[in-house]
């Protein structure tokens, strides 16, 4: 189908809406391919639970029922969520610009320290309270993620090296000050003082009245975000430079591209994103700091973003469904026997299914030999 | 600061440099492999995980440390040797395949564990014993040197032997000859009948075998037993192990040394007044520097 000169010129009304149904088709083929995925993770995690001479169907049941049956599970699926999201569309920026950046984990531990230093020691009117201390915590987070990314962009350094050890150097600073300095002397665990009052993020059950466990209005703010960072994406100049970066650097340099600073604002707004949900944790869902707060949320982050194909939409659908596994592992080990590792292997099932593009190529493999057969 | 030196020049010290920086040779020397072969191996991470739970687990029920070894470090191949299957013939990502491998080591070992014996912190309860240490009578006498090396771990020797066997395998060898013509340019390699996937696919199984030999010392060397997600991200920093060595067997042999050699340092001070944490972030804070002045000073070649 070599496009003649008659289909060029009536290209313009009839190829875009054949554009828009292929793009429909598109979406409907990836939806499907993830709900498999997911179906055949799952599947493999019975098996390997049934091989491990374990009530199966039991188990699956409570992972998969668990997170709606009380209110408050349903509140830590959401606050879980959130968190999970805001990580995932941080680092679904720099991958878009195919810049491989796994410094989320450091960055969340900024914002976190940012966010909970204001926030525990200096008083503001209401509202300010909140938001000075998110301000803080996106620009810690923004601040180190601006490291990497001008190593990278100025000098060329490896960014999945440099990622990785500024992320040992946060961990540990972030340890000390909080172990050394920070420790609060009226609790007997290593945690901050709690953050004051009106700088924590309202909690939702005050609003609908039933218990909500830490789910706050964080939620809502995680989607504001989200649709922003889709417009950045979509529809605006610096979204245009990143994902022409992501797809072509050359060719963005040809088309006049600045190729580096696109890159830089890559991380540095990926390192915002990531200290705000480093905010999330402090604020929302912990009110102070934590030993090891941020568990291995930033790496799952990573995995949600991969999932969704750095689209800002499906982050958010993906940490949906990544922490309703989450939440219904730990309800399974409580109700069974079999331990919440089974979702770890679940999910990395999903990873490695979805990046090897496993499916979709086997399918086209067999479907080409049945007609090659034929 | 008198303490701190007294710390640093003692035998004892020096001994504990090469005990805890083994993992961190062996685990970067299989990175380097990988690596020069032109697929990132950033799985070392499971691999090390994986190879310290198998061991464990097939030296306790088999009641033999050798054949824990031999599965732990067998293990630790096979788990590469996926990331090849799925980089390599399923297209996919080696980062993110590498990343998905970690998650699935560190779910399967926590899971088999707690499946097996019913405890979620490790193999603790089942005694599985650990590999012998070595004292060789003439190196033994060696003024100096002699006690530093005296009684180390079996693996620790392995890790010594590893350096030059593996510069020597790069840089000697008809197969290390292959293996970084593939890594620098598998078309080339291709077009002179270089088996390119054979080759990356060998290289990878000595990537994960030594990365397993890591973990298997962890397990069966600096203690007796596993404990979960034990490795601790030391597989990471073996990657930047790699990369700041420069990519050459010797550079990522003393990068490693350097990194045991700051943990050894901040587990001792722990006993002082300095805050060990900070002590610990010091190599971190020298390989992003390294990084940097590298990448600088190639930038500067290349524009000339």
């Amino acid at each position: 189908m070599t496009p003649t000169v008659k289909t060029l010129v009536n290209a313009e009304p009839e190829g875009r809406s054949a554009f828009l149904a292929a793009r429909r088709t598109s979406t409907a083929v990836e939806l499907t391919m993830t709900v498999l995925t997911v179906a055949v993770a799952v599947l493999i995690a019975f098996l390997v639970i049934l091989a491990t001479g374990k009530d199966a169907s039991g188990a699956l049941g409570a992972l998969l029922t668990g997170p709606l049956d009380r209110t408050p599970r349903i509140g830590r699926w959401l606050a879980d969520a959130t968190t999970l999201s805001l990580l995932g569309l941080s680092v679904a920026i720099p991958f878009r610009a195919r810049q491989i950046s796994l410094g989320a984990e450091g960055q969340v531990y900024a914002g976190a320290l940012a966010g909970a230093l204001v926030a525990i020691h200096v008083p503001l009117p209401p509202v300010a309270a909140v938001l000075v201390p998110l301000g803080a915590a996106a620009l810690a987070g923004a601040a180190l993620g601006a490291v990497p990314g001008v190593m990278k962009a100025r000098l060329g350094a490896n960014e999945i090296v440099a990622t990785l050890m500024l992320n040992a150097v946060v961990v540990r600073v972030f340890d000390y000050l909080l172990t050394d300095h920070l420790r609060s002397p009226a609790s007997a665990a290593i945690q901050s003082d709690p953050v004051r009052p009106g700088s924590a993020l309202p909690l939702l059950s005050d609003f609908f009245g039933v218990p909500l466990d830490q789910a706050n209005i964080g939620l809502f703010g995680m989607l504001a975000v989200a649709a922003a960072v889709w417009f950045l994406l979509a529809r605006t100049p610096l979204g245009y430079r990143i994902r022409m970066t992501g797809s072509n650097p050359e060719f963005a340099l040809y088309g006049g591209i600045d190729v580096p600073r696109t890159i830089e604002w890559s991380f540095v707004i990926g390192g915002a994103l990531a200290g705000l949900a480093g905010a999330h944790l402090a604020l929302g869902v912990y009110g102070g700091l934590q030993p090891d707060m941020a568990g291995g949320l930033a790496f799952e982050g990573i995995v949600v973003a991969l999932l969704a194909r750095n689209n800002p939409v499906g982050v958010v659908a993906a940490a949906l469904l990544y922490s309703y596994l989450r939440v219904g592992g730990d309800v399974m080990e409580q109700q069974t026997d079999v331990g919440s590792e089974a979702v770890t292997i679940i999910q990395a099932v999903i990873v490695l299914l979805v990046t090897a593009r496993a499916l979709p190529e086997l399918v086209k493999r067999h479907l080409a030999r049945k007609e090659a057969g034929r | 600061m008198n303490s701190v030196l007294d710390v640093v020049l003692s035998t004892g010290f020096l001994a504990a440099i090469l005990r805890v920086s083994t993992p961190y040779v062996l685990a970067a020397l299989g990175g380097l492999l990988a690596e020069r072969a032109g697929v990132p191996n950033i799985a070392l991470e499971g691999s090390m995980l994986t190879a310290a739970c198998a061991g464990a687990l097939v030296a306790g029920y088999s009641g033999s440390v050798w054949a824990g070894a031999a599965c732990g470090i067998a293990a630790g191949a096979l788990l590469t040797l996926l990331l090849g299957v799925l980089h390599l013939h399923l297209g996919a990502d080696a980062i993110i395949a590498g990343i998905g491998l970690n998650l699935l080591a560190s779910g399967a070992t926590a899971y088999t564990v707690y499946a097996l014996l019913g405890d979620k912190g490790g193999t603790s309860r089942l005694h599985s014993g650990a590999l012998p240490s070595v004292r060789l009578p003439l190196i033994e006498d060696i003024p100096g040197l002699g006690p530093v090396l005296s009684g180390q771990n079996l693996m620790t020797w392995v890790a010594l032997a590893a350096a030059p066997a593996v510069a020597w395998l790069l840089y000697r060898a008809r197969f290390g000859f292959h293996l970084r013509a593939v890594g620098e340019f598998p078309e080339a390699a291709r077009s002179v009948g270089i088996h390119v996937h054979r080759v990356q696919f060998l290289a990878l199984a000595l990537s994960g075998a030594l990365a397993g030999a890591a973990g298997v010392f962890l397990s069966m060397g600096a203690v007796s037993f596993f404990v979960t997600g034990m490795t601790a991200g030391r597989g990471y920093i073996a990657l930047a192990a790699v990369f700041l060595g420069a990519l050459r067997p010797w550079g990522v042999f003393l990068a490693a040394l350097g990194f045991g050699a700051a943990e050894a340092l901040s587990v001792q001070l722990g006993n002082l007044d300095i805050p060990s944490q900070l002590v610990s972030a010091i190599p971190y804070v020298f390989t992003l520097l390294a990084l940097a002045f590298f990448a600088r000073r190639r930038l500067v070649k290349e524009s000339v």
